[in-house]
């Protein structure tokens, strides 16, 4: 492929002032399948797409909830996810035991970057391979944030990551500005229409491979699988015809 | 050859080298204390007081030592007992405060946190058996609602709208269940500055360790205000009529 | 450059022959490739400056902050790896908390500074780890008053009356010499601060940004805190004048 000198590891800065190895474990984001993320003023969404490796396998889990006030979507290498899920956990109930409070979704996803970030600075490590979206409400509202392999933590309107997920990002750039007054199930909605254009051709979102999750203002973090996605799959047409005009056209 | 070894009776142990026989000392009790805090909740917020006194035993050793406390915009804190142990707090409290600031994601912590985090602390050191001498009275505003707890040496706690802690608890008590129990939300400034003052005036007629300079402080919408110190008037003619114990 | 290939620049542990760490100065290419961070000292208190270049307009605005406290007393801007620098600020905070727990009283700016020094220069030393790159700038209001220093990927710090890092450092430099800085107030620095930024910002490179703005000072009670909003738009206002004019002197010359 592309070999270089400066690319073996992660603690070695190249000529440029780049690090490969950071570069390459977000390449490895880009391998994993696509998850869509959008807020209004009282809710915060994700949803995605689930891959099975062959029909008699199941669905791989993409969708993970944290506290009742949190919860996250992942993008690449799913068992570094886990470790990092299983931190935020910690953190959360730590935050509940010590302050009696829910964790600031801010801080939270900031604690995995700095963890993160210790994998980019020492020898014989190598860089987490997966990119997060995180959703959370608390005092400041509700909250998207991106995590990546670098250790950078950012705060979104709405964003996605994972394969294809440039066609979702135009998607989003062109209507973001109207999800603020969106209704949850019309963000949702939204999110699915994103979500559908980082498809393969011939593919679908059905309610096998579309997993769905929320938080929001007296509403706490839910997941839905399965059946229960079928109500807001029969709007991404239907409101393509209604909404749509109103939200796609400039 | 190894050397004999002798085996002691186990009630003759050998002396260990710079250990009390493996004793170990513990806080035993408050030295310089602070005596009673005195807060109950009225129509705008959360009223305290406390005197500036530190006694070392009886002796009324440091007269001008503050023990309300102001963490964040929003929460005050008053302390009785043991002031060294309440100075250390102090400084437990100021890190965290600027651990918040220095998140600056518009978060603040509110006064049920605060309250949490002094509370672990005391149980804390309580189940290790050297507990700060203390009983903490915390105050304040957290999301719009009032709030006012306690919390001992023991790590016990409770909420109420009316706390007094020390020699308060017998003296001042009563007096605010009279008058200001079920009418938290009634009372205005004006007449919980009467209240405050009425409490205080009896503690210091009654309570040996209480001191006539004392600062009061109130949290409300517009954040914590702790007073400069001041005094009340009394009237001692009702020393005259009594009568046995050096009366 | 001569370095590539020599196989003397792959580890921060080795000397070129002619005694140059090539890891160190390529971890300064990492800041030199960021958006442009300044430190103005005035007479009464520090004004930092970054701008904050965006790469998607889905990003929340004043979110993301590149501009954070270290303790009440100090703020800390760099020109770098985010990520690196937010590592750094949680070190200034241990070490500020450590000083604190030590002495009870603030740390003052010099021995917060050589103290990120001696941390960052830990990492030039072993094959183990890489250097940080970033350019870290720390404002404070100490009991000697208004303090300005800054720390580069080797551990070297120097104090300042005005320093910059980052793309436009050149540009933001040239601009902050001309500037009396003894002179000038806090208000008067953020002014020229968003003016040196909005200069040093090149819009056919990066189109997107955001200029973030703090201060510590008399006004601040010495503490660091963002800038109001209304300094900051009046500020940009300041700015983007300043910027029209000159490009209507420009203009004039080619008329």
């Amino acid at each position: 492929m592309f070999r270089n000198q400066y690319d073996n590891d992660a603690s070695t800065w190249s000529p440029q002032g780049r690090i490969f190895q950071v570069e390459y474990a977000s390449e490895a984001v880009k391998q994993g399948s696509a998850v869509v993320g959008l807020r209004s003023k009282d809710h915060v969404v994700l949803v995605a797409v689930k891959r099975s490796p062959n029909e008699l396998a199941s669905y791989q889990k993409k969708i993970v909830r944290i506290d009742d006030h949190m919860g996250i979507a992942m993008a690449g290498l799913t068992s570094d996810a886990r470790v990092l899920s299983n931190y935020l956990r910690t953190e959360a109930m730590r935050s509940k035991m010590v302050y009696g409070r829910p964790l600031p979704v801010g801080r939270a996803v900031n604690m995995i970057g700095d963890r993160a970030q210790i994998n980019t600075l020492e020898y014989g490590r190598r860089p987490y391979g997966v990119g997060l979206l995180v959703i959370g409400y608390d005092d400041a509202g509700p909250h998207l944030l991106e995590f990546n392999p670098s250790g950078i933590v950012s705060e979104y309107y709405a964003y996605s990551i994972g394969a294809r997920s440039q066609s979702a990002r135009t998607n989003l750039e062109r209507n973001f500005e109207q999800f603020q007054d969106l209704s949850l199930q019309e963000l949702v909605t939204q999110g699915l229409r994103a979500l559908r254009d980082t498809l393969q051709q011939g593919k679908q979102l059905d309610t096998m491979n579309t997993s769905i999750g929320f938080v929001g203002k007296d509403t706490k973090f839910t997941m839905l699988d399965g059946e229960a996605t079928q109500q807001y799959l029969d709007l991404i047409d239907e409101g393509a015809r209604h909404a749509g005009g109103r939200c796609d056209g400039d | 050859m190894d050397a004999i070894k002798i085996q002691l009776p186990h009630t003759v142990q050998p002396r260990a080298e710079n250990a009390n026989d493996g004793a170990v000392s513990r806080t035993m009790q408050p030295i310089v204390t602070g005596t009673s805090v005195v807060a109950f909740k009225y129509k705008d917020g959360i009223m305290m007081a406390a005197d500036t006194l530190a006694s070392y035993g009886s002796l009324a050793r440091f007269r001008s030592e503050k023990r309300l406390m102001a963490v964040g915009d929003n929460t005050l804190v008053g302390v009785s007992g043991d002031l060294s142990d309440f100075q250390y707090m102090q400084h437990v409290l100021e890190d965290l405060e600027t651990r918040e600031l220095c998140m600056d994601d518009d978060q603040t912590l509110g006064t049920k946190s605060v309250y949490k985090y002094i509370s672990n602390i005391m149980y804390n050191r309580r189940t290790k058996v050297d507990p700060l001498w203390n009983s903490y009275v915390v105050a304040g505003l957290d999301h719009d609602e009032k709030f006012l707890g306690f919390v001992d040496l023991y790590g016990t706690r409770y909420q109420s709208p009316t706390i007094a802690t020390g020699f308060g608890a017998h003296l001042a008590q009563p007096i605010l269940r009279k008058r200001v129990e079920g009418r938290e939300d009634e009372i205005e400034e004006e007449e919980a500055l009467a209240i405050l003052d009425d409490c205080m005036r009896v503690l210091f007629y009654r309570d040996a360790r209480s001191f006539n300079k004392l600062r009061r402080a109130k949290v409300t919408a517009q954040g914590v205000e702790i007073s400069e110190p001041y005094s009340l008037e009394t009237n001692w003619d009702f020393a005259e009529s009594i009568v046995g114990y050096g009366g | 450059m001569t370095s590539i290939g020599t196989g003397y620049d792959l580890s921060v542990s080795t000397y070129s022959p002619d005694g140059r760490i090539f890891q160190v100065e390529y971890a300064q290419k990492a800041v030199d490739n960021s958006g442009t961070a300044i430190g103005l000292r005035v007479k009464d208190g520090v004004v930092l400056a970054v701008e904050k270049i965006k790469h998607s307009r889905l990003l929340v605005p004043e979110s993301n902050r590149r501009i954070m406290t270290a303790a009440k007393h100090v703020g800390i801007v760099s020109a770098g790896w985010m990520s690196d620098t937010r590592h750094l600020v949680k070190r200034a905070r241990e070490e500020s908390r450590n000083y604190h727990d030590t002495y009870k009283r603030d740390v003052p700016a010099k021995i917060l500074a050589e103290r990120m020094g001696m941390y960052k220069q830990v990492y030039t030393l072993y094959s183990a780890v890489r250097p940080f790159g970033v350019g870290t700038i720390m404002a404070s209001y100490d009991a000697d008053g208004p303090q300005l220093y800054m720390v580069e990927p080797s551990g070297q710090y120097f104090g300042y009356h005005g320093c910059a890092a980052g793309k436009g450092k050149q540009v933001a430099k040239t601009e902050i010499e001309k500037l009396k800085l003894s002179e000038m107030t806090v208000r008067e620095a953020i002014k020229e601060a968003a003016r040196i930024i909005y200069s040093a910002h090149d819009e056919t490179k990066d189109k997107l940004f955001e200029l973030e703005l703090s201060w510590v000072c008399e006004e601040s009670g010495r503490k660091h805190q963002r800038v109001p909003k209304e300094l900051i738009e009046e500020a940009i206002q300041y700015a983007e004048r300043a910027l029209d004019e000159d490009d209507d002197e420009m203009d004039d010359d080619e008329e």
